[in-house]
């Protein structure tokens, strides 16, 4: 299957499943919304009764900022000029790449994320699989079966991405840059190393990423117990096909800055109060969708290529979940 | 250059070769009470500006292989001071760097950590003098046994920043003496804005440097963390000895290279009226001049010694440069010298942002948006240290505020008369990327004073303490921002006329002499015609920190009741008063310890303003109003001429406040960056 065929078939299914889409959205609006509540009171609080609340309500004042910030514990560590516009994903994405620290709170809510995507991953992969509704009872039938395997897989892979994380990144970031960089005189040099580097780390990234997003999608199409299996499984596959595996991934990403790009160019700074400012969410919340799409593009590309490489296409080895009867109803259909 | 002095330079060359070659024709010199001019030491004849009582002829040779200067220097220093010296002090500032032990290093540790300390041994540097010799008409005699490291401030034995050289006899007031000195050094991998990196070798206070000898002595103070230099005037003649094709940048007028023919070529600097001297040599350099013209002030002429990566911002640095030169020329004084020396730094030299007589080095990013400001805002400020530092030679040592601060507030003032508005910008990928936040103005008052570094840190010290004692954590925030915070309060609360002034007639005055915080504050309070000592004793003696507040505002109807007394008898009234009005009832309050006059301004629903004056003395004061219309605004300080109020956000209150629409505002605007984290990080699951 070309690659160009994956990621029409990949777009087709993200569009004709938009629940998934939507209800992906949801979780991601979700739960930010108990930490926004939380950062409310407090900004409301410092911001004062009088003019400087003026101030950051009409633009900003980098002044009253710095004050706040000089005084942060906590969550209101997080609330830097970094919220603003663009530098959001700038920033987010350099405290990837440069394994930048968060607040405490800040982690485990990242962590809830990511615990729950894990676990309704499981769903979106059946039903992306499957290329039909399979309605909320066999939504969260999936979620139920495959959560706990994923789960575990995630767990294996977390053990990878601690490795890449906490050694080598360091050792590419800290050791290797220093040694490479200690006696360059030029910025432009440096920087060249550290972009470099950045490639070097995000192949490496891919690579783990792309084995477990494989077993991940073996795990589910095939129904796989062992996630352990599930994961040599996917290695199998990308190692047998990694031109093509390779360039879909790379399409993907394609996509992904794609998106990050149309927001470079839309996303509003700092704006005022009242409409404009649900203007503002709004065009953030139409960027997170899209990126939301382009996350879930992976997933449907990579199904729709695996199954493309089975000898049925569009087979789905696991039997169709069937939601059971509530304990009331089978009651009830005993005393008939 | 000028190589036309004619009869006077020849003769000035010719007495100069006497006075470095021929060590035994010199005399001890008789004790003189007039300030002489001594002969020039280049073709130059212009008239002597400041005392030239410590006077450099200086060879070196720079071995850029194994870092190593090697230098030999004649001093000429005439007693200026009122009492005699048993002995002659000498900075040797590279020893900071000799190894962990010294009081540099001890300091930096207590204020930043010891990572320094772990630097591998080809960074570090150090100083030796190898040979010590008093001139005379016996011939030379010789002292170096007699040398000995002394540690005046803190009793560190280990500390040999600070040499004595005990001599024969007591140089006595007036008296000249010529003292030979040569010495070895190693030029370290920058820890403090000199060093070397590459082929990048920017060479600041290199050589054994004479202490400044007061009426109660010496002022030779070791090298400390958060301090910089201080030294006499005199005239510098320096020959550098550096690879050929390297270019050679320095501190005066340079002559075209000698080539040696040995790979070598030799580079002679000439300045007059100068208190230090500071070089740098790279084959990289982009060797680049213009000219400064403005009516009304001297030409000048611009070198730049620019990054080949830099290529692209030589005209941000020129700029830069003419603006200091023409704003601080035509608010304060016209720079003297007849160049200035910009060195754009190599990249992870460490030497950026250094203020050296007629030199300095910028700072310049890669990667740099035309609206943010950088390389502006640190080349205004070394360029501005021509004036304050070059030409008023304050004790940096003790009072470090006199040119950081004055010049700190100059630097904001510059910037904002010739390159507003600037963004204020953050980097991201490992500090290379810069995103410019558009919407946010740079700032004269907050940014440009750096109120944010000075509110953390306001009470660490009292500006009065030497500097050399302030907690190294934060003697930036007290001698830079600070005094930049109380100058422009005080610009804000006289105008800027009496302030310009002030500074100006300080220029003036105190131009290549050394004076002390007290110079100034008798400045300010002449000029201005005020006694401002309650101010200067509160931002200058002491750590008091400035809070005014609107604690409370209240606006209700007027239903004031009880017994009056009417004729013929006493009457209870109920109300007292029925024209309905309002009576608003506002109360300020003075949470800091400092004390400050400022203006408190009532906004009613009306649309009508009062304002009133509050010598902000009490801890608190109330209005009342009792008129129709209800309180819609209150602002204490509304002007806001107190600059160094750490807390600006209690300083007004508002009927109607907006809090919540700009906690909702901003609360939506961080949802959206938490929502994109979250999905970065979903990259991995």
């Amino acid at each position: 299957m070309p690659v160009v065929t994956a990621l029409l078939d990949g777009l087709r299914r993200v569009f004709r499943a938009p629940v998934i889409l939507l209800g992906a959205t949801a979780l991601t609006v979700g739960l930010t919304v108990p930490l926004g509540v939380l950062l409310h009171g407090e900004l409301q609080t410092a911001l004062g009764e009088g003019a400087v609340a003026d101030a950051m309500a009409d633009g900003v004042s980098l002044d009253w900022w710095q004050q706040f910030a000089s005084q942060a514990t906590g969550l209101e560590r997080s609330f830097t000029t970094s919220v603003i516009g663009f530098a959001a994903v700038l920033g987010n994405l350099s405290a990837l790449l440069d394994g930048g620290r968060q607040q405490p709170i800040i982690v485990a809510v990242v962590l809830a994320y990511l615990v729950l995507w894990t676990f309704l991953s499981g769903g979106m992969l059946d039903r992306y699989a499957r290329d039909r509704p399979t309605r909320s009872a066999g939504f969260f039938s999936a979620c139920g079966l495959y959560g706990s395997r994923l789960l575990r897989l995630t767990v294996v892979a977390g053990l990878a991405y601690a490795l890449l994380f906490g050694v080598v990144h360091g050792w590419l970031f800290n050791d290797l840059y220093e040694l490479l960089t200690r006696d360059l005189t030029a910025e432009r040099q440096a920087f060249a190393v550290r972009a470099g580097l950045y490639v070097v780390f995000g192949l490496l990234l891919v690579g783990v990423s792309l084995v477990f997003d494989y077993a991940r999608v073996r795990a589910v199409v095939e129904d796989r117990r062992s996630m352990i299996g599930a994961l040599l499984a996917g290695w199998r596959f990308v190692r047998r096909r990694p031109g093509v595996c390779l360039r879909l991934y790379a399409a993907n990403s394609l996509v992904l800055v794609a998106v990050m790009s149309g927001y470079a160019v839309v996303a509003p700074q700092t704006g005022s109060t009242g409409l404009s400012m649900w203007l503002v969410f709004l065009t953030g919340q139409a960027y997170l969708v899209a990126r939301l799409a382009s996350k879930l593009l992976f997933y449907t590309t990579e199904i729709a290529y695996f199954q493309s490489q089975l000898a049925h296409a569009g087979y789905v080895a696991a039997p169709a979940p069937v939601w059971p009867e509530s304990p009331s109803a089978e009651a009830i259909a005993r005393l008939g | 250059m000028n190589h036309s002095g004619g009869l006077i330079g020849i003769v000035g060359l010719a007495v100069c070769a006497g006075l470095v070659w021929s060590p035994t024709g010199l005399a001890r010199q008789p004790p003189d009470d007039t300030v002489d001019t001594p002969q020039t030491l280049s073709g130059a004849a212009d008239e002597a500006r400041s005392p030239r009582n410590a006077n450099y002829s200086i060879d070196v040779r720079l071995d850029p292989d194994s870092r190593v200067l090697t230098g030999r220097a004649v001093l000429t220093w005439r007693n200026i001071a009122a009492v005699s010296a048993p002995d002659l002090r000498f900075h040797l500032y590279y020893n900071a760097w000799r190894n962990s032990r010294s009081t540099w290093m001890r300091e930096r540790e207590l204020g930043r950590g010891p990572g320094l300390a772990a630097r591998p041994e080809d960074d570090w540097g150090w100083i030796d003098v190898t040979a010590v010799r008093l001139l005379g008409d016996a011939g030379p005699q010789d002292l170096t046994d007699r040398m000995r490291f002394i540690s005046p401030d803190d009793g560190n034995l280990d500390d040999r920043t600070v040499l004595a050289v005990p001599m024969p006899a007591p140089v006595a007031p007036g008296e000249t003496v010529n003292i030979e000195l040569e010495w070895r050094a190693r030029v370290p991998r920058t820890f403090a804005r000199t060093g070397a990196i590459g082929d990048f070798f920017f060479i600041a206070q290199w050589f054994p440097k004479l202490g400044v000898l007061e009426d109660t002595g010496w002022n030779c103070h070791q090298f400390h963390t958060v301090t910089e230099f201080f030294s006499d005037y005199g005239v510098y003649d320096v020959r550098i000895t550096a690879p050929s094709g390297w270019v050679v940048g320095a501190t005066g007028r340079g002559d075209p290279p000698r080539d040696n023919g040995d790979g070598t070529s030799t580079h002679r600097y000439v300045q007059e009226d100068v208190h230090d001297f500071a070089w740098t040599s790279s084959p990289d350099f982009l060797d680049l001049t213009e000219q400064f013209e403005v009516t009304g002030l001297p030409s000048v002429r611009m070198r730049l010694l620019l990054q080949p990566e830099h290529a692209g911002q030589a005209a941000r640095h020129f700029a830069a440069t003419r603006a200091t030169l023409q704003y601080y020329g035509q608010w304060f004084g016209p720079y003297p010298y007849a160049q200035i020396t910009i060195v754009d730094p190599a990249w992870q030299s460490g030497a950026g942002g250094m203020e050296y007589p007629t030199l300095f080095t910028a700072g310049a990013r890669w990667l740099a948006p035309p609206d943010i400001d950088q390389p502006e805002s640190v080349t205004i400020h070394e360029a501005g240290h021509q004036f304050w530092y070059g030409v008023v030679g304050n004790n940096e040592f003790e009072h470090a505020w006199l040119d950081e601060g004055l010049n700190t507030f100059s630097t904001a003032r510059t910037l904002e008369a010739s390159f507003a508005p600037h963004h204020v910008a953050r980097r991201y990928f490992g500090g290379f990327v810069p995103f410019v936040f558009r919407d946010i103005d740079w700032s004269r008052a907050t940014d440009g004073n750096r109120l944010a570094g000075y509110r953390v840190a306001a009470r660490m010290d009292a500006q009065a303490t030497p500097t050399f004692e302030y907690w190294p954590g934060t003697a930036t925030a007290i001698s830079y921002d600070k005094t930049a915070l109380w100058l422009h309060t005080l610009e804000r609360y006289l105008g800027w006329e009496p302030v310009r002034e002030t500074l100006a007639v300080f220029y003036d005055r105190w131009q290549f002499r050394h004076p002390g915080p007290e110079d100034f504050f008798a400045v300010a309070n002449e000029v201005t015609g005020r006694d401002l000592t309650w101010y200067f004793d509160q931002v200058h003696g002491g750590t008091e920190t400035f809070d005014y507040a609107v604690q409370q505002v209240t606006s209700r109807p007027l239903r004031d009741r009880g017994f009056t007394d009417r004729d013929p008898e006493t009457t209870f009234e109920d109300p007292l008063d029925d024209r309905g009005l309002t009576r608003t009832t506002v109360t300020v309050r003075r949470e800091g310890d400092g004390v400050f006059p400022v203006d408190v301004l009532v906004v009613f629903d009306d649309g009508e303003m009062v304002r009133e004056h509050w010598d902000g003395r009490a801890r608190w004061r109330v209005y009342t109003y009792e008129r129709e219309a209800r309180a819609a605004r209150v602002h204490v300080d509304p002007d806001r001429v107190l600059l160094l109020d750490v807390d600006a956000t209690n300083n007004s209150w508002a009927a109607a406040p907006r809090a919540r629409a700009a906690a909702t505002k901003w609360t939506l605007r961080w949802m959206v960056w938490l929502q994109d984290l979250m999905l970065t990080y979903a990259f991995l699951v």
